[in-house]
């Protein structure tokens, strides 16, 4: 067979391309403005070029130009087995992966209408939980070395380690462990786990107060945070925040209050709120938050005492096999969920992660075992548009102050 | 030519060569009890021996050996080692260790020192060539110069009655280099960097100079020497609202944290000298560490008593020497403590701080030192 060769040239572009209107930039170089690019090459941007006009030393507009780090998950999707897709949907925050994994998996269950065993339930929680706070202290790190405090970005890195550990002795994996799956968990947690993490927590706690001494309480933080970036409460809801930076700006909504999933009605837990909508209140939500959540993991493994071991997948999706793996999928993974086709249908969840609101949504055609349509809007994406609108009238050096305080994460905001 | 004018010029060569002359280096030498006998035996050498006296000859001692360039070298490599491996325990890490393991790593800051040599000096299209390659190198006469008038003991290098003011003088020339750097970078975080610095230069040079001033009222003088001679009671105690004058200024003039303002490195990307690599950046990232050792030498100097101190017999004149190499020393380990404990603070609340607060108080420092002059009785 005659090979066919295209030759065709491909052209770079030979000039620096900004997606912004032409006019934008010309009434820039007309005016007093000037442009500055921060990124994506820099060091306080992430893989996200942020386009900046600036006046004086304010911050006229802001514009972003997301989708560096973009991979296409959604279109990817569409080529992999519905279990498949579970590690490929972790990716986009795989500090989160309870959470972003949790979704998913709803999603699915939604579709199969299955119901989890109450021990698999609170042992997703606990994984949901811990990836919370691992978030929230990776991002409390970022802000740190944002502000130019190192030390401030080492122990919350060093404070991940104990969180680390936890989810590798559960589940097996350091960050993206894979672990949650339709109809429950891959298989039980010992009891001496449990103890473990319900011990990590203390360890947690009392290394938090040596944290809020050097960098939550610390003068020179407090003074860059404070009424930087406000977003009133109307502003907050009409950019579409979402998350603990929505709380921040005194909405009290929490979709685990909203629409409870899991076992989060049962538990006792407070909402978080603040009513001031700037950016050091955004740090103090999510550091409340990582309390709420040691709590959360405390009466989660206190409840676990009184269930029985041994039941964590469901038997609606292992039938066959239910005597066999019902506490440990392991040797029968793909002859369980190999063949696994949804039904007919689009099926949605909402999951609050740790950054906020995010939405799954599958589109079956009830015969094949890939998705015909997945998609995935993580909650970096809702609030970009806060994010820039927070920066407008701020200073060029609170720039990296308020990326801070939002968190944001580039690759799970283009997915 | 008479015969009278060829005998002044003999005399004139005469004098010059009495300058050049072992005997005149001999006569002004550095005595160090401990190690006489190797100075004697290497001066007994023919050429060696010159040499010997030469470096021994105490203005050429201050110049190259302390406070000059050797202990300069020798900080350098310390203090950036120090610092690191202070943040690091801080930080629950281990900091610089594979270099000289037997040591902690002490000579880190030399092996990066050595690849910056071997690594490529870029020149991007757009910065102003001869300027750009010659600031970093040129900036080194303000950062050099002060030291020669920094009295350790009996070791000086140039004595003047205007010692002080010239030294300051000098410190205050370094962020004017420093603004031509990011002027021949000519890049947009640059240019930021530069305004920057030149708005934090205004901002701490006015309360600096007050605080300098204050003690040139205080002790009567601007002689180095003699205000060292002068305190009995170390200038800390004389007057105190200086002294933190002088170590907020500092800070802030050697971009310390919280005031690591112009170099901002994840605002600004190090600023002024965002555009450098290779042996350039070495060279500018070494600005603010050399600063940071002038002006912990003045300070000892002005407030810690300089080379006062227990007289130790088997140093010799290297007594003096030891005491202000301590004092300043302490002041840098102090200033590294800084790094990881505080956030960057905004321009524009540095700003304030120094115009506002600071600018207060270095004034008020001022009449302290006027009436700790008459109150003490250190006359003019």
């Amino acid at each position: 067979m005659e090979e066919i060769v295209l030759d065709v040239p491909v052209q770079p572009p030979t000039e620096l391309f900004l997606p912004v209107p032409k006019k934008f930039l010309e009434d820039a170089y007309k005016g007093d403005d000037y442009l500055v690019l921060v990124g994506p090459q820099h060091p306080g941007s992430g893989h996200m070029r942020i386009i900046l006009r600036i006046k004086g030393d304010v911050i006229v507009e802001a514009i972003p130009d997301p989708g560096y780090v973009h991979r296409s998950m959604e279109k990817l999707a569409e080529t992999r087995l519905y279990i498949q897709n579970i590690p490929l949907f972790e990716r986009p925050a795989i500090m989160d992966t309870g959470n972003v994994t949790l979704g998913y998996v709803r999603a699915m269950e939604k579709a199969l209408d299955v119901e989890v065993p109450e021990r698999a339930k609170y042992i997703r929680v606990i994984l949901a939980e811990l990836s919370r706070i691992g978030t929230h202290l990776y991002d409390a790190g970022i802000l740190a070395v944002f502000l130019g405090h190192t030390t401030g970005f080492m122990w919350p890195f060093a404070l991940r380690e104990p969180i680390v550990e936890a989810i590798t002795r559960i589940s097996g994996a350091r960050i993206t462990s894979s672990f949650i799956i339709p109809g429950g968990i891959r298989r039980d947690v010992p009891w001496n786990v449990l103890e473990f993490v319900r011990k990590t927590t203390f360890v947690l706690e009392r290394r938090l107060k040596s944290f809020e001494k050097i960098f939550i309480k610390n003068p020179t933080v407090i003074e860059r945070l404070k009424e930087v970036g406000v977003l009133s409460r109307e502003e907050a809801i009409r950019f579409g925040l979402v998350g603990p930076f929505l709380r921040a700006s005194g909405v009290e909504y929490d979709l685990r209050a909203v629409e409870p999933y899991e076992v989060y009605d049962s538990l006792n837990w407070e909402i978080p709120v603040s009513d001031e909508g700037d950016s050091y209140s955004r740090f103090l939500v999510r550091v409340e938050e990582i309390s709420q959540s040691i709590s959360i993991i405390r009466q989660a493994v206190n409840e676990l005492r009184r269930i029985p071991e041994g039941k964590v997948i469901s038997e609606d999706i292992l039938q066959e096999y239910a005597e066999v793996a019902s506490a440990d999928i392991r040797g029968f993974f793909f002859r369980v969920f190999g063949e696994l086709t949804l039904p007919l249908g689009e099926f949605t969840s909402l999951t609050e992660a740790s950054r906020g609101t995010l939405l799954y949504s599958i589109i079956s055609d009830g015969e094949s075992n890939v998705p015909y349509r997945a998609r995935v809007i993580t909650p970096g994406w809702y609030y970009l548009k806060g994010f820039m609108e927070a920066l407008r009238g701020e200073r060029l050096a609170d720039l990296q102050a308020i990326y801070g305080s939002f968190g944001y994460f580039p690759p799970e905001a283009d997915r | 030519m008479n015969v009278n004018g060829l005998s002044g010029l003999n005399e004139l060569l005469n004098e010059l060569l009495s300058l050049l002359s072992m005997q005149h280096f001999l006569q002004n030498q550095v005595s160090i009890p401990l190690i006489q006998p190797i100075i004697d035996l290497l001066l007994s050498m023919p050429f060696v021996g010159y040499l010997v006296a030469l470096i021994l000859w105490k203005p050429m001692f201050a110049l190259l050996i302390f406070p000059g360039l050797g202990t300069l070298m020798a900080v350098l490599l310390f203090i950036i080692w120090f610092e690191r491996k202070l943040t690091a325990r801080i930080q629950w890490r281990k900091g610089p260790v594979e270099i000289l393991r037997q040591a902690g790593g002490v000579i880190q800051a030399l092996a990066d020192g050595m690849r910056y040599f071997f690594q490529e000096v870029i020149v991007h299209r757009d910065a102003h060539k001869p300027y750009f390659l010659q600031f970093p190198i040129l900036i080194f006469i303000p950062v050099l110069l002060p030291l020669l008038f920094i009295p350790a003991g009996s070791i000086v290098g140039i004595e003047s009655p205007y010692s002080l003011a010239i030294a300051v003088a000098l410190i205050s020339l370094i962020p004017v280099f420093i603004v031509a750097i990011g002027w021949a970078s000519n890049s947009r975080y640059a240019y930021i960097g530069t305004i920057r610095e030149a708005f934090m230069y205004f901002a701490y040079e006015i309360p600096f100079i007050l605080a300098v001033i204050s003690m040139i009222l205080l002790y009567g003088t601007a002689d180095m020497v003699e205000i060292v001679e002068k305190q009995n009671i170390p200038g800390i105690f004389l007057n105190p609202v200086a002294a933190f004058i002088f170590f907020l200024t500092t800070v802030m003039a050697t971009s310390r944290l919280p005031f690591e303002i112009p170099e901002a490195d994840q605002e600004i990307a190090f600023g002024p000298f965002v555009e450098y690599s290779g042996i350039m950046f070495g060279l500018v990232m070494t600005i603010t560490y050399e600063k940071m050792y002038i002006l912990a030498l003045l300070m000892s100097v002005l407030f810690l008593g300089g080379g006062n101190g227990p007289d130790i017999p088997l140093l010799g004149n290297l007594s003096g020497v030891l005491w202000l190499f301590v004092k300043a020393m302490a002041i840098m380990v102090l200033l590294s403590f800084l790094r990881s404990i505080y956030a960057r603070l905004r321009l524009d609340q540095a700003l304030r701080l120094s115009w506002n607060t600071l600018m207060k108080i270095s004034l008020l420092s001022l009449a302290i030192g006027i009436v700790a002059n008459i109150a003490f009785g250190l006359g003019w």
